[in-house]
């Protein structure tokens, strides 16, 4: 079996202390990050109703007629810290087109992840919905974090993947251009 | 993003003790068992008493509640799907047996958050606590995981074998860590 070294235990303790720079706390241990989406018999998507950080409403219902990326996550999950990124970039790689990302937050607030967010080298462009008390995921049936859904442009769940992802893979973005041309 | 100096701090071995294999972190002591067997991974990293304190009362756990779980023998845990078919697993199946001693149960998310509310634990730090576990019950797809904290009510510095149970292709499987060691008090 091949085995990569790992550096989780530093990364836990970095992750437990307040005012640390989160980019110190991401790289360290985890799996590698997939890139595979779970294809699946598209089924209607529950409702997602919510706000986003700066109390702007959202309801994925007025974003049918696009491909929409739903990431569910929070900033003390590792692999949700270190998939973020990528995120972002698939949103600049397919900008202009009918698609949208979403990331839906659990339990945490607006100046938790802003703390989170300012610290990323990266400038998050997508909108960040707050589930405060995680009535969202149960609807969606999350188990675990992150937990990510794509919907298609009939409002339906064609897709997911369980733990971290690099959203920005090829496979990822021929998948979601697929679904953009239906 | 900025990424840590990948030096190699860890220091893998292979045991001697069929499928399981060990690592230690030189700079942190703390430890890390890993199997893969039958397109399952299931790995257990240390987590100090220290690191469950602060990460909990981080997210308003009072330090009396934070104590609670500390004195747990608390695990970073990644199950991950290297197969090629979906599995899934209920925590609920896994047991772990200390040295000389019957199986035990993990103590489960709904146990734990009787013992919150108990506690007066506020609701917010509970959701973290739940979702900071590692899922009760999941199916994994190929390339799906998870990576959350199990607790084993096990002495410190004592061992316990870990048997994990997952299905796939209609069958049930069962695979196991040896020799994991609950990390000591100051590591």
């Amino acid at each position: 079996m091949k085995m990569r070294n790992r550096l989780a235990s530093m990364a836990f303790a970095v992750l437990c202390l307040p005012g640390v720079p989160v980019a110190t706390a991401i790289a360290a241990d985890l799996p590698p990050l997939s890139h595979s989406l779970t294809r699946q018999a598209p089924k209607p998507a529950p409702a997602l109703k919510l706000k986003d950080l700066d109390g702007q409403p959202y309801d994925l219902a007025q974003l049918k007629g696009k491909v929409v990326l739903i990431n569910f996550w929070a900033t003390w999950c590792p692999p949700c810290r270190r998939e973020m990124p990528s995120m972002e970039r698939l949103s600049q790689t397919l900008k202009g087109e009918a698609f949208s990302v979403l990331a839906v937050d659990v339990g945490e607030n607006a100046d938790t992840i802003e703390t989170f967010t300012g610290q990323l080298d990266t400038t998050l462009t997508f909108p960040i919905l707050l589930d405060t008390r995680s009535r969202t995921m149960q609807a969606w049936k999350v188990a675990g974090l992150p937990t990510t859904f794509l919907v298609d442009k009939q409002g339906r769940i064609v897709a997911s993947a369980i733990g971290g992802r690099e959203f920005d893979h090829p496979e990822m973005i021929r998948t979601i251009r697929e679904l953009l041309g239906k | 993003m900025r990424r840590l100096p990948l030096t190699l701090l860890a220091m893998w071995s292979a045991a001697s003790l069929a499928g399981t294999e060990t690592s230690m972190d030189t700079e942190t002591g703390l430890a890390t068992w890993q199997t893969e067997t039958a397109g399952i991974q299931v790995r257990l990293t240390q987590i100090s008493p220290d690191q469950a304190r602060g990460f909990y009362q981080a997210r308003g756990f009072s330090p009396e509640a934070a104590e609670r779980y500390a004195a747990e023998c608390v695990f970073m845990t990644v199950v991950r799907n290297v197969g090629d078919a979906p599995i899934r697993y209920r925590l609920a199946d896994w047991r772990y047996e200390p040295a000389g001693q019957p199986p035990r149960a993990i103590r489960s998310k709904a146990q734990w958050e009787r013992i919150w509310k108990r506690q007066g634990v506020p609701e917010s730090a509970r959701i973290a606590f739940a979702w900071a576990q590692i899922p009760a019950t999941q199916t994994y797809a190929p390339g799906d995981w998870n990576q959350g904290m199990t607790s084993y009510s096990v002495p410190r510095g004592g061992a316990f074998t870990l048997r994990f149970v997952w299905r796939a292709d209609g069958k049930q499987h069962s695979g196991k860590l040896e020799q994991v060691r609950c990390t000591d008090e100051n590591a």
